[in-house]
């Protein structure tokens, strides 16, 4: 049935604030039990597209479909899905339990089914000691978990997570966003997930849509866009990427005293252009006395990140790379020591120069 | 400057509350000597005869039964007309937020002869004849006040946010005002509504511009045939304030330390 086939569907969405385009003809698929993350910098649309969704915001056109069904002129509250915000959403008059229980109370479920339920969504999220707590009386990585059961308590269409980890310190996001995706694939929620935090996104999401300017760049598995990004927009937004001055041949890219394939060859590029050349395929290494060395470079910086080292160094034409090496093979870089560059990716992506 | 730096060491705080106190309370205490004096049982002596002497009058439940149904009129108007906006503010309206703090700061800014005299040559004979219409001044006199009041208590509360999720979890907008907005922002409104009546209660310049008799009218024109009186009726009136003013207190820091939760 071609229905199922999509829990939730967005064609052509638009929608502009005071002249300003903020969602631009936009067209997303996501699969049932599916977690796609919509990632990208402020002001992409992101989290207009997520308000869209729930009804929080009308669409000057397009449509939004759920299992098939015509949701656009649906108000947000008959629409059956749960949300977490950003900032702390819990009714602060309601324990985790009533608040828990909230939606089951809008849908009229009965005082014993909805306690019982509420009950059993806390246990999920690991809190139903808490169960009798105030808002004020909690953490905040508690209360988001809270907004997190009370999202999944009314069991929603679609879950829609509105960067709900970006006021969380950094120990408590990393191991929520752990438990959203062990929740989300316990429970088969379709769920999208708003962040412009791409670590985040790509280690909890099924796919990641990148977005610019209210559109999207591209969707796709973390390990496709890391690996095979479709622009250099991309490129750059998912993983860190070095920037450095290359001659394009028209097939080649020349850098480093190497050269690599372009993968996004425009015949139109110019013959000085930027390459894009991730951190992990720059080596840095103490030249043998009698081996000639790629290109040379001075060790500016090196950053214990624990298994991996990041290791900065200026080119001998005066341009900054950054390298992440092993831990193991850094020991012998100082900052002053002279160290050759080795490109090692074979294909790379250029954007034309800003030089 | 260090004197600005709001953290005064424990003896200026001491010293502080200690001078504030004497300010309040010398005059206080000297006027509550003075009301208890009985000079007719002889010199020395004291008792309840001054207040019992303001309670026997026949116009005293009168009026403060009026002056009382005024402040509650007042306040109802707070509760339909100021609450609702100050929450739509809130919620969509921050762009005119410049246009209401200006607006609301006017009637301090306006001298209360002229707002007397506007009303009496603007407003409908059938207005200026009935005894309500004070309430309404006493509504716009308190704005400077209840306004900031609510729109502090309530900017503290994320509104917006808490109506959406509520509508998100299936709430329809009469629900969510009923179980959401409502409850969270009570403390405030409690707190304006107070402040409100213990304006209305206390008004006399424009009650008496605009030729009303009310409680505090009252007391000024019995207070001159009874000079003990009259001391005590302004010491009943003080306490009865501050009374009013310590609920609003006591409403407000419970509402400031739950940060929106209550019950």
């Amino acid at each position: 049935m071609k229905k199922k086939s999509t829990a939730l569907r967005l064609r052509g969405v638009t929608k502009s604030f005071a002249g300003l385009t903020a969602l631009d003809s936009l067209d997303l698929d996501v699969k049932p039990g599916e977690l796609v993350a919509l990632l990208g910098p402020s002001g992409c649309g992101k989290t207009t597209a997520l308000r869209i969704v729930a009804g929080l915001e009308k669409a000057d056109s397009g449509k939004v479909l759920v299992r098939g069904e015509d949701i656009t002129e649906l108000p947000a509250h008959k629409r059956h899905m749960g949300m977490v915000f950003q900032q702390y959403s819990l009714f602060p008059n309601l324990t985790a339990e009533e608040n828990a229980a909230f939606g089951l109370r809008m849908q009229g479920v009965g005082g014993a089914e909805r306690k019982a339920r509420a009950l059993e969504l806390l246990d999920l999220v690991g809190l139903s000691a808490l169960a009798k707590r105030y808002p004020h009386e909690m953490s905040g990585g508690q209360q988001q978990r809270v907004a997190l059961a009370r999202a999944l308590a009314v069991e929603p269409e679609v879950l829609l997570l509105d960067e709900p980890l970006s006021a969380l310190d950094a120990k408590v996001r990393t191991s929520l966003r752990e438990e959203i995706r062990r929740l989300q694939l316990e429970l088969g929620t379709t769920t999208i997930f708003v962040t412009h935090d791409q670590e985040e996104a790509m280690a909890i999401s099924d796919r990641v849509a990148v977005m610019s300017r209210g559109k999207i760049e591209q969707i796709d598995t973390p390990d496709v866009l890391y690996s095979n990004p479709a622009s250099s927009f991309v490129a750059s937004f998912v993983g860190n990427m070095n920037r450095i001055p290359a001659q394009f041949d028209g097939k080649h890219a020349h850098l480093l005293g190497g050269k690599a394939k372009v993968s996004n060859t425009d015949s139109a590029a110019p013959t000085s252009v930027v390459a894009l050349v991730r951190p992990e395929n720059i080596r840095l290494f103490k030249p043998a006395h009698n081996a000639k060395a790629v290109a040379d470079a001075t060790v500016l910086n090196r950053s214990f990140l624990g298994p991996v080292s990041q290791v900065t160094a200026r080119t001998a034409d005066g341009h900054v790379v950054s390298a992440l090496l092993p831990t193991a093979d850094t020991g012998d870089l100082h900052a002053g020591d002279a160290v050759a560059v080795e490109l090692l990716a074979k294909q790379i992506m250029i954007e034309g120069s800003n030089a | 400057m260090k004197r600005l730096g709001f953290k005064l060491p424990s003896a200026g705080l001491f010293i502080a509350v200690l001078l504030a106190g004497v300010f309040v309370l010398l005059p206080l205490g000297s006027a509550s000597e003075y009301s208890f004096r009985t000079p007719a049982l002889g010199p020395g002596t004291y008792g309840w005869d001054n207040y019992a002497w303001f309670v026997s009058q026949p116009d005293f439940g009168t009026f403060i039964t009026l002056s009382l149904l005024l402040a509650a009129v007042a306040a109802g108007i707070t509760l339909l007309v100021l609450v609702p906006t100050v929450v739509w503010l809130n919620l969509r309206g921050q762009k005119l937020r410049p246009l209401m703090e200006f607006l609301t700061l006017l009637p301090l800014v306006i001298p209360v002869v002229a707002l007397a005299i506007g009303a009496q040559t603007s407003l409908p004979v059938e207005l200026q004849s009935n005894q309500y219409s004070l309430s309404f001044f006493y509504f716009v006199l308190a704005l400077p006040y209840t306004y900031r009041t609510l729109d502090i208590g309530i900017r503290a509360i994320p509104l917006k946010t808490l109506s959406e999720a509520a509508r998100s979890l299936g709430a329809s907008q009469i629900k969510v005002i009923a179980l959401v907005l409502a409850p969270v922002v009570r403390g405030a409104v409690i707190a304006s509504v107070f402040l409100t009546i213990a304006l209305s209660l206390g008004e006399f310049t424009l009650t008496s511009l605009l030729h009303w008799q009310t409680f505090t009218t009252w007391v000024t024109v019995i207070s001159q045939s009874n000079i003990l009186g009259a001391i005590a009726l302004s010491v009943f009136t003080i306490v009865a304030a501050f009374a009013l003013l310590l609920v609003v207190g006591l409403v407000s820091i419970r509402t400031k330390r739950r940060q929106v939760t209550e019950e």
